[in-house]
């Protein structure tokens, strides 16, 4: 046992001061990085003569709102839009080639709510098998399988678009594998963009849904099960009656915040898209930097972000509505490959079990197959650009990257300086968001009905589009806040950037800190204080080690968070003046992307193994810490 | 070491009363215990005595310093759960010797190695909590909590979790180490057998209050209310009419010795209490006809639960007892029929 030298009330003076210190200092970032700069985004929109013109001309313009305009135009004139419903159904027609409707003008707002639907589903579709197979099956790797699950949701968009065109454009290698089957080369994302977008989005989310829904599974208490098969249930109807309900909960949450990341989505439906498909997020995008109407991507925006705020409120009451689950062991997981079929039994009995275990087999097997075209193709397109041009296998691309790298002018990109930039500010990222997670995890932990209004003002980077933070930033702290006296409040460069990302990855840190916090036993905490420790000092030697593995993954996230970002960092990485420059690898990427293919899939690639190796490391760190 | 005073403290929440105007009086060294039904507001107290939830009005002293307000790390008290509580990321020794990082000693390995000697864990310092068993982790718990030697020991349940057996043989052991440490010990319980086995006072909680205060043969054999009377031991309550000398329960009368303390006129509402064991087939006097219905065989005993005129009465006796559907016929004597 060791002793501690400190002990005593001076020690905790100085903890309860660090601790108000700390709070202070989180809610002073928050205000200063996150709700001034968007508060400035949204002020533009109320900044015209007639502030609430701009939002009614927005709503009842068709462009935005479609069918709803009308509605928005003339709220009282319920008979005319009954009529309208009314003949909507009258053109519905049933024919030989399934159900024909009447064309539907859904509007920006429609579209973009539209293929957020569609995306859910795709990753709900693709992500609860997932879950079935790691919850019920035992396998080499499933673990590993399952912690890799994590990875899609942090790989850069601008990354993960070029890796969908590296595979599935017309040059790219689903084209190249078709033709070695003698299929002539096919148009996907030239005539099909949105079924593209949505397998992007799946791919992003799908593992989400996974995630959630394994882990639901896991701890599902089969007892109930065995408990319902023992009254008569056939296996499908408990896996409904028992298991379904309570996987139910899980799938919500993972599609809820499905729905919040697509309804935002820009990098992806961008790159493949383009504004034929633009999403409102896009659209914003187009008008500050195409058109520089400031104030109707204002105006946008803060519809935008109204309507994602509402779905992570409605997420949050769900999820704590959801907390008080008892957990349980979880399905037996029998193995996937092999199976000792000696059991005694008739031969026809066995046959027929070993017959529906093989067809389940066969599914799992096509799964895979799904799974491969979509998660590895991408990714090992893009590393596989990185590694050929036109005649065959080169390493080309990366003797441009290390040229570049030695011989490049100062205003050109080089690898080396991203590569750096993106270390420092990630570790710089989990220095500042893992303190302010935790203020804010401590903070909501609370119960009372505030709580939900709390947890949502402080998830707000989660429902906040990129751009509009992004753009506040740079008209906020880069350029600079004048103060009385002729100063100037300027933030710009690495610590802009590093604050801007701990600002997006602290609600992650959140996320999975608040629970474990949430689920200490109060009686710990109420025997250490009348075992004479502080409430501070029970904070710490108490909550604070038993939430050591959240705070680890939380750690992680924000890292990855920071390694990733694109959205924001590519407006505040601006190197022109400064003489150190600030661009990341997701940036560096970008800007080679415009004008090289293969470099920039070679810098891609490079972006990909820092990321796949910082995440190795932190998992060995957090086991480390676990065990400890 | 210090005496213990509520006086009367009262908490709610919300419109919610857990507890109204609670006088107690724990003298010092003395094993009391609180008893009662859930939500009886019995933890609700001892939480009150250990800082952890703030009274709304009343006052509390420890040996007459005023403890209203102190945080629950000044108080000096020692706290025992149901679910142990103890730190699963320490060990045994970790856990044992938490308070003396508050509370420097000398030399802590040595007092935690006594304290693992006191609980009868010797060598156990070095495991983690999660591999004792349930009745090893309460006496780490209880090791723990004693180690940085409190005024008042606070016990909340803390055989509640363990089986029949083992919540025998530590009770015993909670009460020797508190005999031989003669710490003042609040020990909250919703078994009413527990209680009377092991205080010195009990203190009887119903809805909030206390119903009554006194040692374990006091609140069985003199009850100060209905509520007493049922909850503390099994007892056959019967509603009558008060008559001279004794009760009347639709027109059978009993007799009833010491009839003065309850003090109401003839004529008044009245209820006769008697214990099972009191009811016998040989007694001369208050005798009554029964029928026998059900039996339960218990070893030393058979609890017999039989119909009279509608109303079950338990009857307890070590002797053969008729086959059911059988008659009976059963009295008691005087001085072991109670008035309420």
């Amino acid at each position: 046992m060791s002793r501690r030298e400190w002990t005593g009330l001076s020690a905790d003076r100085t903890l309860r001061s660090l601790a108000v210190a700390a709070t202070v200092v989180t809610a002073g970032v928050l205000l200063l990085v996150l709700y001034f700069p968007v508060g400035l985004v949204f002020a533009e929109a109320f900044g015209g003569s007639r502030p609430l013109d701009s939002f009614a001309s927005t709503l009842t313009d068709p462009f935005y709102t479609g069918v709803l305009a009308e509605l928005f135009a003339r709220p009282f004139a319920v008979g005319v839009h009954l009529d309208n419903v009314g003949s909507w159904f009258a053109g519905v027609s049933v024919g030989p080639g399934g159900v024909d409707t009447p064309p539907l003008s859904k509007g920006l707002f429609g579209f973009t709510a539209y293929q957020a639907v569609l995306s859910t589903l795709a990753s709900v579709a693709i992500g609860l098998p997932g879950a079935y197979v790691l919850a019920n099956y035992e396998f080499r790797g499933r673990r590993t399988l399952r912690s890799l699950t994590i990875v899609p949701f942090v790989l850069p968009g601008i990354m993960v678009a070029s890796g969908f065109y590296a595979a599935f454009g017309q040059a790219g290698l689903l084209n190249d594998v078709l033709a070695l089957v003698g299929v002539g080369p096919q148009r996907l994302i030239e005539t099909n963009p949105l079924f593209v977008v949505i397998l992007a989005h799946a791919f992003y989310n799908a593992p989400l849904v996974a995630r959630v829904a394994t882990a639901a599974w896991e701890s599902v208490d089969y007892r109930a099960v065995e408990t319902a098969r023992s009254l008569g249930a056939t296996r499908r109807r408990a896996f409904r009656d028992v298991v379904l309900p309570q996987l139910t909960p899980a799938i919500a949450t993972g599609a809820l915040l499905t729905f919040l990341f697509t309804f935002l989505t820009f990098p992806i439906v961008l790159a493949i898209g383009g504004l034929e498909l633009a999403t409102v997020e896009v659209w914003v995008y187009y008008q500050l930097t195409e058109v520089l109407a400031f104030e109707e991507a204002a105006t946008l925006a803060v519809l935008e972000t109204a309507i994602s705020l509402g779905v992570t409120y409605a997420y949050l009451r769900y999820e704590s509505a959801q907390r008080a689950a008892n957990p349980g062991e979880g399905p037996p997981r029998e193995p996937l490959f092999g199976r000792a079929s000696d059991a005694a039994g008739s031969w026809l009995a066995r046959s027929r079990v070993v017959g529906a275990l093989d067809a389940r087999r066969l599914a799992i097997a096509g799964y895979t197959l799904v799974v491969v075209v979509l998660f590895v193709g991408p990714l090992g397109a893009m590393v596989l650009e990185g590694l050929t041009d036109g005649s065959g296998l080169t390493l080309r691309h990366y003797e441009f990257l290390l040229q570049r790298q030695a011989s490049g002018a100062s205003f050109q990109t080089k690898p080396l300086p991203a590569i750096r930039n993106s270390l420092v500010f990630g570790v710089a990222t989990v220095a500042v968001a893992l303190p302010m997670g935790l203020v804010v995890s401590v903070a909501s932990t609370g119960e009372g009905r505030w709580r939900s209004l709390l947890e949502t003002a402080t998830m707000l980077p989660f429902a906040v589009s990129g751009i509009v933070f992004g753009i506040g930033l740079l008209r906020g702290l880069v350029f600079g806040i004048s103060l009385p006296g002729g100063w100037r409040f300027v933030i710009t460069g690495g610590v802009a950037i590093v604050a801007a990302h701990a600002v997006a990855a602290y609600p992650f840190v959140v996320r999975n800190v608040a629970p474990q916090l949430a689920g200490v036993d109060p009686r710990l905490v109420e025997s250490a204080r009348s075992l004479g420790a502080s409430r501070v000092r029970a904070f710490l030697d108490v909550e604070l080690r038993l939430a050591a593995t959240g705070l680890v993954a939380g750690a992680a996230f924000a890292f990855a968070i920071s390694i990733g970002e694109f959205d924001s960092t590519v407006i505040l990485a601006s190197d022109v003046a400064g003489d150190t420059v600030t661009y990341t690898m997701p940036v560096a990427v970008e800007r080679y992307l415009g004008r090289r293919f293969g470099p920039a899939m070679a810098m891609g690639t490079v972006l990909l193994v820092v990321t796949a190796v910082s995440f190795v490391v932190v998992d060995r760190l957090g086991g480390r810490v676990e065990r400890g | 070491m210090a005496e213990l005073t509520l006086e009367g403290v009262s908490v709610s929440y919300g419109d919610a009363v857990a507890l109204s105007d609670v006088h107690l009086d724990v003298a010092d060294g003395e094993f009391f215990t609180l008893v009662g039904p859930s939500g009886c507001g019995k933890t609700t107290t001892l939480r009150s005595i250990a800082g952890f939830e703030t009274p709304d009005t009343g006052e509390l002293r420890f040996g007459g310093r005023e403890m209203t307000g102190v945080p629950p790390e000044e108080r000096d008290v020692g706290v025992v759960f149901q679910n142990y509580a103890l730190f699963p990321h320490m060990s045994v020794a970790e856990n044992i010797g938490y308070g003396l990082r508050f509370h420097p000693v000398d030399d802590p390995e040595a007092r935690v190695a006594e304290l693992l000697s006191l609980v009868d864990l010797d060598g156990f310092g070095d495991r983690d909590p999660t591999e004792l068993s349930g009745g090893q982790q309460q006496r780490v718990s209880l090791a723990r909590a004693l180690a940085p030697e409190p005024d008042v020991l606070l016990l909340d349940e803390p055989m509640s979790a363990l089986d029949a057996r083992l919540r025998e043989e530590l009770r015993r052991e909670v009460r020797r180490i508190q005999t031989d440490l003669g710490i003042t010990t609040v020990y909250v319980t919703h078994d009413q057998e527990e209680a009377l086995a092991v205080s010195d006072r009990v203190a009887v909680m119903h809805d909030g209050r206390v119903e009554q205060v006194g040692t374990p043969r006091e609140v069985y054999h003199e009850p100060a209310s209905r509520f007493v009377a049922s909850f503390v031991g099994e007892n056959n309550l019967f509603d009558g009419e008060r008559v001279d000398g004794g009760v009347r329960v639709d027109g059978t009368t009993f007799t009833v010795d010491g009839l003065d303390a309850a003090g109401r006129d003839t004529g008044g509402h009245a209820t006769l209490c008697v214990r099972p064991e009191h009811l016998r087939r040989d007694a001369a006097e208050n005798r009554f006809a029964l029928t026998v219905e059900q039996s339960e065989f218990l070893g030393e005993a058979t609890r017999v639960h039989c119909d009279w005129d509608g109303r079950t009465v338990v009857w307890r006796t070590d002797r053969r007892v008729p086959e059911r559907g059988a008659a009976v016929t059963l009295g008691f004597a005087p001085e072991h029929g109670r008035l309420l």
